[in-house]
Order: C-alpha cells, then sequence, then structure tokens
C-alpha cells in the first residue's frame, strides 16, 4: 500500500523499533545528553575560575563587547527558526523549500562564526588576552571555541545535505536525517543560550 | 533501517500549521533575548537580576526543545533520555560550584588577598 492512500508519513513514531522511536533519532537524543554533561563541565569550570579571579586578572567587561554577541545570539536563533522550517519541509516533500532553508541557515551559521572569528582575533590582538596568559583566556576560549567548533561541524553537515538534496536521492521518506541534523543544530543553539546568559550577560550585573 | 510509519491526514494538518507557530517562537526568543540585554542594566538587587536571567534563559531553552527539537510531539521517552542528561550535567556543575566555592578551595593567592571572615575576627 502507498503512503499517499495510507495517509502522510508519521515523522514522530516508527511502530518497528521497540521504543516506538525511530534508531537514528533515539542514536542523536543520547549523544545530546552526554554532550550536556561536556559543556556543563566547561561551563562549571569557567564559572569557578571567574567567581574567584586571580589577583591581577582582567575584568572580563572591559574586554567583552556585548553588542556582538547579542547580534551573534539573535543570528543563531534566527539559524535555528530556518533549521525548524527545514524539517518541516522535507517532512512535507517540500525539496526546494528545503534548500532554501538549508541555504540561510548555512547562511547564519558562517555569519556566527565569522562574529566568533572577529572576536577571538579582537581579544587576542587589541585585548592582549589568550588562551595562555590568564586564566580568563583560558577557560574562556576553551569554551567558547568547543562550540564554535561545533557551530563549524555543523555547518559542514549542513552543506553536506544541501548537496546530497541536488542528487535527488533525498526525499519525504529521508526526513529522519534532516531530522537528525536538526537536533543537533538545535543543541547548538541552547548551549549558546546558556554560554550567552553564564559567560557574557552576568559579567555586567 | 525501518519504514516510517504513516498518520491520518487530521495530524497530517497539525504539520502544516507548524510554519505560523515556528516564526511566532522564534519572535518571542528575540524578546526575550531583548528582555536580557535590559535586565543586565536594571538598578536592582544582584540576586534578582541573576534569578531574572537565568528564568529567561530557562524559558528560551524549553521553547528551543519542546518546539523547534519536536519534543512536545515526540514520545516521551526522548524527553527521558535527553534530562537524564540534562539533570547529570546540572548535578555536576552545582557539585563543582559547591566545592570551589567553599573557603578551603580557593586558590592560595586569591584566598590570601581575601581573607575568610574568621581570620578577620582573630586579628
Amino acid at each position: 500500500m502507498s503512503t499517499a492512500a495510507a495517509g502522510a508519513i508519521d515523522h514522530h513514531h516508527d511502530p518497528t523499533t521497540t521504543t516506538g522511536i525511530p534508531n537514528k533519532k533515539l542514536l542523536m537524543w543520547a549523544f545530546l545528553a552526554s554532550d550536556c554533561m561536556f559543556f556543563g563541565c566547561l561551563i562549571s569550570t569557567h564559572l569557578i575560575y571567574r567567581l574567584h579571579p586571580p589577583p591581577g586578572t582582567l575584568p572580563a567587561r572591559q574586554v567583552f563587547s556585548i553588542e556582538l554577541t547579542s547580534f551573534s545570539t539573535f543570528i543563531l536563533l534566527m539559524s535555528s527558526l530556518m533549521m525548524a522550517l527545514a524539517v518541516n519541509a522535507i517532512q512535507k516533500g517540500n525539496l526546494k523549500s528545503l534548500r532554501w532553508s538549508l541555504l540561510t541557515t548555512i547562511f547564519f551559521g558562517c555569519i556566527f562564526l565569522g562574529c566568533q572569528v572577529y572576536e577571538f582575533r579582537n581579544f587576542v590582538f587589541e585585548k592582549h588576552l589568550t588562551i595562555t596568559n590568564s586564566i580568563l583566556g583560558t577557560t574562556f576560549f576553551t569554551l567558547t571555541g568547543t562550540h564554535g567548533l561545533h557551530v563549524l561541524i555543523g555547518v559542514i553537515w549542513l552543506t553536506g545535505m544541501l548537496i546530497y538534496s541536488f542528487t535527488g536521492r533525498l526525499g519525504e521518506k529521508d526526513a529522519i536525517d534532516v531530522e537528525m541534523m536538526g537536533l543537533y543544530w538545535h543543541f547548538v543553539d541552547i548551549v549558546w543560550i546558556v554560554i550567552f546568559t553564564a559567560v557574557y550577560l552576568l559579567e555586567y550585573i | 533501517m525501518s519504514a516510517p510509519a504513516t498518520t491520518p491526514p487530521a495530524e497530517h494538518a497539525l504539520e502544516e500549521s507548524k510554519f505560523g507557530l515556528f516564526v511566532e517562537i522564534a519572535m518571542l526568543l528575540a524578546v526575550i533575548t531583548g528582555l536580557e540585554l535590559v535586565t543586565v542594566y536594571l538598578p536592582f538587587m544582584k540576586w534578582l537580576l541573576v534569578s531574572v536571567l537565568v528564568v529567561l534563559s530557562t524559558v528560551k531553552f524549553m521553547f528551543v526543545i519542546f518546539y523547534f527539537m519536536h519534543l512536545r510531539w515526540d514520545k516521551a521517552f526522548c524527553t527521558i533520555l535527553f534530562f537524564i542528561g540534562l539533570v547529570l550535567a546540572g548535578g555536576t556543575m552545582w557539585a563543582l560550584l559547591k566545592l570551589f566555592g567553599a573557603e578551603a578551595s580557593k586558590p592560595l593567592s586569591s584566598a590570601m588577598m581575601d581573607p575568610p571572615a574568621a581570620v578577620l575576627r582573630v586579628s
């Protein structure tokens, strides 16, 4: 029986697996749960050294640019919207909409990475804050650099999926692959939501 | 890989309406980010501002995971699985902050600059 005759594909449940959840989705959720612990440790390490800064530490408020970081946050939130629309598009079998949504997500992801590169360059060359010359530099660059690396991996994954969509082998039945990628991208966004508050905004209070 | 299941047309209508919902949520997230920015400049007590920031970022976090990441429509097991990771991460963060927040855990140079209250009383 064709899927068209029976109704649309149910992308949230899979009765053929033991859990009723598509295996790929379950794998991604398990990975994201473990990544939470990874970022949790990096964020708490940064917070610990911000609570007890060694004498002579440069105040982070003098280093950070809240305007640039707020812009990056907004860009990443909008990329999350485009990613959600991309998943919605493939679940309806709309390849044209999927491609535009993916392209916009990649574009926003690249802007975010560009902002991060600019911020890092500014910190190193203008503010003389490096990964080795202070505890603030060490914890800050390790945390935000790891997040940036996650964004870069996401952008590469998105680009690969965009190219794959032109081969004609990507259809509604493969929505789970795009959804997995979407889960990863949204996770990068929620990690940034926490970093934005814990690392940047708390310094301004 | 297992074949995808099918759903009746009524549920398919829900998929159609998600577009507007996602746009509304994204706008709401942008507004909350703006509110967070304004909050840090308000002349209130520090604990109050920190609490407001934590609540606002938690709201953003929840909106993304339940709507953009589809947890609202997925089986509860996905939520449980992710929250196990979140609780473990949160617990680790809480434990680390408590451990290193103790007086005896302060870096030596920092502790010397800022002596504990007991030392101040003796001197």
